[in-house]
């Protein structure tokens, strides 16, 4: 008797969760793993402010799945590469495993930009638990920010060090909800929304250098403003979460590349959620969802067409983005740019 | 039989008080059945010690259990009664604390070489500076005549009725064997000689063994009876044999009713000393 | 100030260093001022690949239990501490190889079982120890290094803590075991996202003073130094035989012997034999062998003959476990041998009261003439603490025999009916005490005799006794005593009673209305104590290692009561977490 298939997904947030409990209830008997970078079980992670504010207990910060039955979850395991020939996954601690079908759901992390290279090491990025506990401590401590770019994570890391009775100097940059660029006026509004937080706000500035000096750090713009700060946080975006895949075959661009039915070049591999560039027969080209209900349906949909069905994906959820006070259409299937512009 | 009246009336003049051995003598009456050949070796042992001048209250004699358990109650110094067959740890235990004391084990046949018989070699290789006195009669006597081991193989006893299945044991060849520092063999029969022999075994620095040939007059009818034991014992005049271990090993074998010293290492440090040689070499 | 407590566990193969570096730890948490308590389990093979576990309790606080599950656990065997997880907390710190010396095949890593929730730590063990020494052997000294990196301690008293460790070694093991350890610290600290909220950083703790890490074995063969002990016999048997290897050297020096037996048979005859010469005497054995020395615990008691034994218990019956801890010997020790024969148990709560029960042990066998046993047990026999240095015990407890003045030899009765059951004891060498002793019954001149009214008088003479031993036992420790009433009282005996106390104490908090109440002595019992005690609980808890309850099934006949069981034969401490959980649900 062959083997049962073993199903492993990469990646423990809503599109991994989803995708392992659709292949659950629709195949009791195969084997099915999650690998997840991260030693925490699947969580909310528009919560995490709350959780550093204190707001929310950690309890309340775990995804209570219950759909998620007889599967193995490896916690803290970060995949370091794919060979899909021989269907093999390599883990960063030397650990091979076997899998039959595969589905990449690993989701994003925060954008380094080039120009941030001078000075990346000294700016802090929180877009995961892992991050979180790494910095909780210290944000707690600290009371002087400089927040550096502005995606709706910054924004809600804003109005959470403001709840927190920190002072924070907040630089919006247009290209910080990347990959939709703000408008002018925007960026005019949204700063008019945020004047109401008695805090300084800069626009339409740029860093040019961060120092460490004495435990703080001194922050540099080009138009010579100068600030000594606690801590630097950068929010400029996420970035599909993907290294591991680089190399294997699987085609990539900036994300992994999938058709219509979530798969990718290579037979029985798929890739959902913010990981995932997907082709749009509309625009005919790839593009990048974001939000939770999305990434619930790919990763449901990706598992349905991995077990050989044949589901065309569409998005779903909230049509707009509330970025203080100002609408961003960001429905991912349609061509936001150009929608932005008009 | 002379030599049993001997003994015997020994019991009954205990009133006699010109014999300084009797010194010796506790004023419990021994329980054995008259007759009986431990009467015999109670009396070496009192010479013994009057000859070798032993203060009472530097003797301690340890039993096990058996008729040769009682004879502590009926010598007048520090005795011990223990458990069948612990004479021997007893008496190691005792004399390696007090050092200063004169120790003697006593135990039967069963005792020694049944029960207690895997404490013989080690107290034999360890030469631990006691005397054991071993009285032989090959027989339980007191739980009434049951085999023991050094019942004759196919001899009649209570336990064996048709016949003993058991090759005996030779007492002699196995402290040989386990390294005994001295080993002799007396007769109950023989109080002066046995006296002789429990005296060379006291004054022996080391582990000394002492078997006693002796007679169960109440539950053997064949084999240790006086009248055996008159006609075969003889004396092997072995006192110069000493160290000779295989002219010692052949007499022990062919000699089973012969008396004397089969063996003596005079050399060989007591376990004692020898714990104080290692600890100072330390 | 913050407090610590943390569990660490050290897993690997034995020969991997996983016990040495656990005690480096346990002595640098100590230089530091904290208190430790630590144990290791290791296989009963004697070599070979076995599971090596170093289990590490730290904090700033007293403690009284070795804790139930850990908050670290350093993988030095993957193998191993994959099995080992389950005692890992559910928010426990993984700290292993990630670069081993080849790579695992799927399930073999322990990283790929940490579960959700669990902080796995992946340092490079293998490498980093092959890059500061050549060698594999160094991984335990790195693992320690990403600790200390990790929890913010200091690496410069822990580097003297290693090189405390092997000062006795070549400059070049030193050198490579401090090297390792910096390999690791180093390695940590640059590479690491520390995500846990462990930290040691501005703990500061009184400076400690002069502590003994110490445990329960060293501590009796100390003890039994300290009190005058003469002469040893023993028999190999784990968990006691330590005692019988520290003596070995030791006891020289004291002027005594050591003599090891030929089986326990042999060990407890010499006890008793030396212990009629009027020497302090004992002899240390674990289950299999106590049941060979109940052969003699009678004639101890019926000939009236100081011995010691100590039991250190491990899992039975029969062959058992031996490397595990258990409590199942109380019947053995309290009830068990021939005939009605009073003798007495003690039975130390914590490392440091083995000191005094063996002292305690020691006197009472001398005074009262009689067999006195103290239940160790494997945890307690192995388990380490730091402790202060204990008093060495007052000149009392060191001369306690009674002996006979010049009336009592007049006639001197060895056995004589005295209203406290003791009689004056002479001394082999005394002239005019010379007298006979029997494990028969005898009247009081030590004569065999078999009458009805002999047999009588002098049993009630041996009870006598075992009763006046009660005016001087120890208190039993009772906690929050002041109250008059609780809604629950645990019970408990031997190693059991620091996790009981703990969960009490932990309990109160909870606004659980609680008291403890455990007893050193076990035989004879402070009856009146417990009953008192058992009057102002509305319920009784007795958590005990064993499967029967064999305390329990004691206590209750002295309470006429009802009381609620905890028995564990998992071969580990008890836990006060599992008293406290049994504590809500009652």
């Amino acid at each position: 008797m062959p083997e049962n298939d073993h199903y492993v997904i990469i990646g423990n947030g809503p599109a991994g969760n989803h995708a392992a409990a659709t292949l659950r209830q629709k195949d009791k008997d195969a084997k099915i793993t999650i690998i997840s970078d991260e030693c925490v079980p699947y969580y909310y992670k528009p919560r995490l402010t709350d959780f550093i504010a204190g707001e929310i207990a950690k309890e309340d910060l775990m995804v209570n799945f219950q759909d998620v039955k007889d599967i193995r979850i490896r916690c803290g395991q970060a995949v370091k590469r794919i060979d899909p020939d021989s269907k093999l996954l390599f883990l960063q601690h030397m650990e091979k495993i076997e899998f039959s079908k595969l589905i990449i759901a690993s989701g994003s992390r925060a954008r380094v930009l080039p120009t941030m290279s001078g000075y990346a090491d000294h700016l802090k990025f929180v877009t995961s638990y892992t991050d979180v506990m790494e910095y909780k401590e210290e944000i707690r401590k600290a009371e002087n920010f400089f927040i550096f770019g502005g995606d709706l994570v910054g924004f809600k890391f804003f109005k959470m060090l403001n709840s927190m009775d920190k002072t924070v100097t907040i630089m919006i940059d247009p290209d910080a909800f990347w990959p939709y660029r703000l408008t002018r006026d925007m960026l005019e509004q949204i700063s008019e929304n945020l004047l109401k937080f008695n805090t300084e706000i800069i626009v339409k500035d740029e860093v040019l250098s961060i120092d460490r000096q004495n435990g703080s750090y001194r922050v540099k713009t080009r138009k010579g403003i100068e600030k000594n700060v606690d801590m630097v946080l950068s929010f400029n975006g996420l970035n599909p979460n993907i290294e591991f895949a680089k190399g294997s075959g699987i085609d990539i661009d900036y994300g992994i590349l999938v058709d219509e039915y979530l798969k990718t070049n290579v037979d029985g591999i798929y890739a959902c959620g913010s990981c995932a560039q997907i082709y749009n027969q509309a625009i005919k080209s790839y593009t990048t969802s974001i939000g939770w209900p999305n990434a619930v349906v790919q990763g449901e949909v990706a598992a349905l067409n991995l077990l050989g069905d044949h589901k065309i994906i569409e998005s779903v959820g909230q049509k707009y983005f509330d970025l203080e006070g100002v609408k961003i259409k960001t429905t991912w299937w349609e061509d936001i740019n150009e929608d932005n512009d008009a | 039989m002379e030599v049993i009246e001997s003994a015997y009336l020994d019991e009954k003049i205990e009133t006699v008080r010109g014999i300084d051995f009797l010194q010796y003598r506790s004023q419990d009456l021994p329980t054995w059945c008259p007759g009986c050949g431990y009467f015999g070796i109670v009396d070496a042992f009192y010479k013994a010690c009057r000859e070798l001048n032993l203060k009472q209250e530097n003797i301690v004699t340890v039993s096990g259990i058996g008729c040769s358990g009682r004879t502590p109650i009926f010598i007048n110094s520090y005795g011990f009664h223990t458990l069948h067959g612990r004479s021997i740890p007893v008496a190691s235990g005792l004399k390696l604390a007090r050092e200063d004391l004169t120790v003697f084990a006593v135990a039967g046949d069963g005792d020694a070489l049944g029960i207690g018989g895997g404490h013989l070699p080690h107290v034999a290789r360890k030469n631990i500076n006691i005397t054991f006195l071993l009285f032989d009669n090959s027989i339980y006597g007191l739980t009434k005549g049951q085999s023991s081991s050094t019942t004759p193989y196919e001899m009649r006893t209570n336990s064996h009725p048709v016949g003993n299945p058991d090759t005996p044991l030779n007492p002699v060849k196995l402290a040989l064997a386990y390294g005994a520092s001295f080993v002799a063999r007396g007769y109950a029969g023989d109080p002066r000689g046995l006296k002789q022999i429990i005296k060379e075994a006291t004054l022996h620095q080391g582990f000394s063994f002492v078997q006693i040939l002796t007679p169960c007059v109440t539950f053997d009818k064949e084999n240790k009876t006086w009248k055996n034991l008159k006609e075969k014992v003889h004396d092997l005049n072995l006192r110069n044999e000493e160290k000779n271990m295989e002219t010692a090993m052949r007499m022990a074998e062919n000699e089973p009713y012969g008396v004397g010293t089969f063996f003596q290492d005079k050399e060989r440090p007591h376990y004692q000393e020898i714990l104080r040689n290692l600890n100072k070499a330390d | 100030m913050k407090d610590i407590n943390i569990v660490i566990e050290i897993c690997g193969s034995a020969g991997e260093g996983t016990i040495s570096a656990g005690e480096i730890t346990s002595r640098f948490m100590s230089s530091q001022g904290f208190e430790i308590m630590s144990f290791d389990s290791y296989p009963a093979e004697i070599r070979g690949f076995g599971k090596c576990v170093a289990h590490t309790r730290i904090s700033s606080r007293q403690i009284y239990s070795p804790g139930k599950l850990a908050d670290v656990l350093i993988a030095l065997n993957d193998k191993h501490a994959i099995s080992q997880l389950s005692t890992l907390k559910e928010n426990g710190i993984l700290i292993y190889d990630s670069q081993p010396a080849r790579p695992h095949k799927e399930d073999e890593s322990v990283a790929g079982w940490a579960k959700p929730g669990m902080i796995s730590y992946g340092i490079p063990l293998n490498m980093l120890a092959h890059k500061a020494s050549g060698n594999a052997r160094g991984m335990n000294m790195v693992a320690l290094g990403a600790l200390a990196a990790l929890f913010y301690v200091d690496k410069s008293p822990f580097t003297d803590s290693i090189k405390t460790r092997y000062a006795k070694k070549k400059q070049i093991v030193i050198d490579s075991n401090v090297n390792s350890f910096l390999e690791g610290y180093n390695w940590t600290k640059e590479n690491i996202k520390k995500i846990d909220p462990h930290s040691f950083k501005d703990i500061t703790l009184p400076k400690p003073k002069e502590k003994l890490i110490i445990n329960g074995n060293q501590l009796v063969a100390r003890a039994a130094l300290d009190a005058d002990l003469s002469f040893y016999a023993g028999y190999p048997i784990t968990p006691a035989t330590k005692i019988m290897e520290i003596l070995s050297r030791e006891l020289p020096k004291h002027g005594g012997v050591l003599l090891q037996t030929e089986d326990e048979i042999s060990a407890i005859g010499a006890v008793i034999g030396a212990g009629f010469g009027g020497k302090r005497a004992m002899t240390a054995t674990s289950g299999p062998g106590f049941a060979l020395m109940t052969e003699f615990t009678g004639l101890s008691v019926m000939a009236e003959v100081p011995a010691v034994i100590i039991n250190s218990q491990r899992a039975g019956p029969s062959t058992g476990i031996p490397t595990k801890t258990e409590q199942s010997d109380f019947n053995s020790a309290v009830l068990g041998g021939t005939g009605d024969c009073p003798r007495i148990v003690l039975a130390p709560a914590d490392t440091k009261s083995c000191y005094e029960a063996t002292v305690l042990a020691l006197y009472l066998a001398e005074k009262y003439q009689t067999l006195v046993v103290v239940l160790l047990d494997f945890f307690l026999s192995n388990s380490i603490r730091n402790i202060n240095i204990p008093e060495k015990p007052s000149s009392e407890y060191l001369d306690a025999n009674i002996a006979p003045d010049k009336n009592d030899f007049k006639d001197y009765q060895r056995y004589k009916i005295t209203k406290n059951g003791i009689s004056p004891r002479a001394i082999p060498g005394t002239p005019g005490g010379m007298f006979f002793s029997t494990g028969l019954e005898h009247d009081a001149y030590g004569r065999p005799n078999y009458s009805e009214a002999g047999h009588t008088a002098m049993t009630q003479k041996r009870f006598a006794k075992f009763n006046t031993v009660l005016t001087e036992a120890p208190a039993p420790e009772i906690s929050a005593n002041d109250r008059d009433e609780f809604d629950i009282g645990v019970i408990s005996w031997g190693s059991s009673a620091g996790a009981a106390h703990e969960a009490v104490m932990s309990a109160q908090k909870e606004g659980i209305n609680a008291s403890s109440f455990s007893s050193m002595m076990l035989s004879p019992f402070p009856e009146k104590a417990l009953i008192d005690f058992s009057d102002k609980c509305k319920k009784i808890l007795i958590p005990e290692l064993n499967f029967s309850g064999q305390f329990a099934g004691f206590a209750t006949r002295i309470l006429k009561r009802s009381v609620e069981r905890l028995n564990f034969i998992t071969g580990r401490p008890m836990a006060s977490e599992d008293i406290l959980q049994k504590m809500r649900e009652m």
